[in-house]
């Protein structure tokens, strides 16, 4: 079978150094957190208490649960630009069902199952239609965004009905969407890690003719992949549609490139093969942390955009630091 | 390397940002402590003429209206306004057509298609008084009417301004109601858009202006960006909550995505009653809140009279019936609305939305 995260030095290490090059870039982020963490609580304790870890961990739940699905996209070698109009017309759907009066596990049902519909034919136009995701995925973002402005008018989702309000439910003490987060991610690094289909997609992403050569059915694989993606998507929604008493139909701008950002900041390399769903949720989770952190040190919000952009420079940079090594040391 | 840059950067600019005004170094101009109305002071007219109109006397124009984005209840409010005008005058055709997101670039490119395809007027709501105002004036040089409401342009670059009202006026709105919630002395925070967005950094500015002349011992303790994001507004509102603990008595949002979304980090906080919420909003958002008495008072105009009156006015430019030195134009149910700046049009004084009529609103 395939190994999902080639390590292709030929050297021996230890354990230690094998776990950390492997999980490199989530251990990088899980320290620059902890790190982030310890200096603002010098400044303003506060920081850490215990209503703001919640607004922090709960507040980019969303984020990290469809940068899930996109980590796996981005592993297979592809990309989706239109998540976010997707989660926009989900929850509009999700909400819509709510407010009609049908059960709320039905309304929470929808997203998932409409979302895997939608990007099943993204999937399919992708895989045997044989267009790049990119322009796959540009073409569904407007008919999504226009569609969903055409149907409803822009119209607000107004009087929620309060069994529907998931996100603000807790679990043990823990907000719903931290124990979702949690959950989601570790069930889909598991599934990545220890399945043959979860490892396959490292395989198609790595090198495409290797894998068809290893027996791997390519296009079933990658329309799954986006299939698998939309169900996170749809999870996402929920957790972003049930956080407050209005949907708006306008979902917050460049939401996409905040759940892409998260993925390759997270170490998903934007040229597919690597990459871990950890790193995603540690990297939405450093997002939420900074931009809390930036009130509590009162620093202007516009320094956010900055940290994230020099973030993505730095993690790209080393990505291609690291495949250059890797290259080397493979032809050595 | 990833820590490095994070840690550099957020150290060093521990000190970087001191109390952020929203002001765009316009002067304030707060409005009196009582309720004594200010006079305008009489100017000469600044706006626009377009290029040889064709007479449209009386006939049948087509108009389209370009809002800063469509999709949200605020625009919806008024192009609904909008269409109830045109149907009453009877010989305007009136369409919406805006972008998704606001985004001046998009409303540039939509305002040259429709001079090109052909209208008779147009009336718009600037995403960036000065990125649109060369498009507008193309539209005048073409001979379109060209009418702005909500959030202007450079004077020169339309007719005239429907003004919803003044900065001054929705500043003293803002701050008289939360002095009344929170009592004179308390600490308050904002939440608004971007600080850059014309009308949200001249309400703040305004504010500012008015507690320090009439509640001076209210303490404005920061402003934090939410975009028009309803969950970021929700976080930015908690984080305000967590940060401040009991010392925070008040959070003022100034987008009507804002304050749904902090009255709702209040209510989850718990803190209703104990932090106060005013805001612009529109009333269908609030009234779960206003209804659970945890936010008070709700400061807005009526979007859907802005663009009734927006569309009278645009009727009138085209009739010539409304004229530079004007002083009154007549809006239908509205009655007559002043002149004020020099082309502009004021809608009348912001209204204050409670509990005892927020149910008579559906907008």
């Amino acid at each position: 079978m395939v190994e999902p995260l080639p390590k292709t030095s030929g050297v021996r290490r230890s354990t230690l150094a094998r776990f950390v090059s492997g999980y490199g870039q989530e251990i990088v982020i899980f320290c620059a957190i902890l790190i982030l963490f310890a200096l603002v609580s010098l400044i303003n304790p506060r920081f850490l208490g215990a209503n703001n870890l919640t607004t922090i961990f709960s507040g980019n739940a969303y984020i990290a649960v469809a940068a899930i699905g996109m980590s796996m996209i981005i592993i297979t070698g592809h990309i989706d630009v239109s998540v976010g109009a997707l989660i926009g017309v989900l929850a509009t759907i999700s909400g819509t069902l709510a407010v009609a009066g049908y059960p709320v596990w039905v309304a929470w049902l929808a997203p998932v199952l409409v979302g895997m519909c939608i990007n099943a034919v993204v999937g399919v136009l992708v895989a045997y239609g044989r267009i790049p995701s990119i322009v796959v995925t540009l073409g569904m973002l407007s008919i999504l965004r226009g569609g969903l402005v055409s149907v409803t008018g822009g119209a607000w989702i107004n009087d929620l009905p309060p069994e529907f309000l998931l996100a603000q439910q807790r679990l043990l003490g823990v907000p719903a969407p931290v124990v979702a987060m949690i959950v989601l991610t570790a069930l889909a690094a598991l599934w990545m890690r220890y399945t043959a289909t979860g490892r396959s997609i490292y395989a198609i992403g790595g090198n495409a003719e290797a894998a068809r050569a290893a027996g791997i059915n390519i296009e079933r694989r990658t329309v799954l992949v986006f299939m698998i993606h939309g169900a996170f998507a749809g999870l996402a929604t929920i957790l972003f549609a049930t956080q407050l008493k209005i949907i708006q139909s306008t979902v917050p701008p460049n939401l996409e490139l905040t759940v892409i950002t998260a993925a390759v900041i997270g170490g998903v390399s934007i040229l597919g093969g690597t990459g871990t769903v950890v790193g995603a949720t540690l990297a939405a989770i450093l997002f939420s942390a900074i931009g809390s952190a930036l009130i509590f040190i009162n620093v202007s919000a516009y320094w956010l955009r900055a940290v994230i952009g020099l973030l993505i420079l730095t993690t790209v940079l080393i990505d291609m630091a690291r495949r250059t090594n890797e290259t080397r040391s493979a032809k050595r | 390397m990833t820590v490095l840059t994070t840690l550099a950067l957020t150290t060093s600019l521990v000190h970087a940002q001191t109390a952020w005004t929203g002001g765009d170094d316009l002067p304030n101009n707060p409005l009196a402590c009582d309720a004594t109305a200010a006079t305008p002071a009489a100017m000469p007219y600044d706006g626009g003429v377009p290029t040889n109109p064709p007479d449209r006397k009386g006939k049948e124009i087509t108009v389209v209206d370009v809002p800063k984005l469509i999709g949200i209840g605020y625009f919806d409010a008024t192009s609904k306004g909008i269409a109830e005008a045109a149907k009453e005058i009877g010989t305007m055709k009136a369409t919406t057509d805006g972008p998704t997101k606001a985004n001046i670039d998009d409303q540039i490119t939509l305002i040259d298609n429709y001079i090109t395809s052909g209208v008779d007027g147009i009336l718009f709501a600037a995403n960036d008084p000065v990125a649109i105002a060369p498009v507008l004036k193309k539209a005048l040089a073409a001979g379109i009417n060209v009418v702005g409401y909500d959030a202007n342009s450079e004077p020169d670059a339309r007719q005239w301004f429907v003004n919803q009202a003044e900065f001054n006026g929705i500043a003293k709105s803002m701050i008289d109601s939360l002095a009344a919630e929170t009592g004179p002395d308390a600490s308050f925070a904002i939440v608004t858009s971007t600080f850059t967005t014309p009308n949200q950094a001249r309400w703040i500015s305004e504010m500012g202006a008015y507690a320090a002349k009439c509640h001076p011992g209210l303490k404005w303790l920061e402003t934090v960006e939410a975009q028009e994001d309803n969950i970021l507004s929700f976080n930015q509102a908690n984080t305000l909550i967590n940060k401040y603990g009991d010392d925070l008595k008040g959070i003022l949002g100034m987008t009507s995505v804002a304050t749904p979304a902090a009255a709702d980090a209040v209510t989850q906080a718990g803190k209703c009653g104990s932090v106060a919420v005013v805001g612009l909003a529109t009333p269908n958002a609030m009234k779960p809140y206003v209804e659970a008495d945890c936010v008070k008072s709700v400061v807005l105009w009526n979007p859907v009279d802005l663009g009734y009156a927006a569309a009278y006015v645009i009727r009138a430019a085209a009739d010539g019936t409304l004229q530079p030195g004007a002083t009154s134009v007549a809006a239908g149910k509205l009655g007559n609305l002043s002149v004020i700046n020099g082309s502009e049009i004021l809608l009348g004084a912001p209204f204050v939305f409670t509990k005892d009529n927020i149910g008579d609103f559906n907008f």
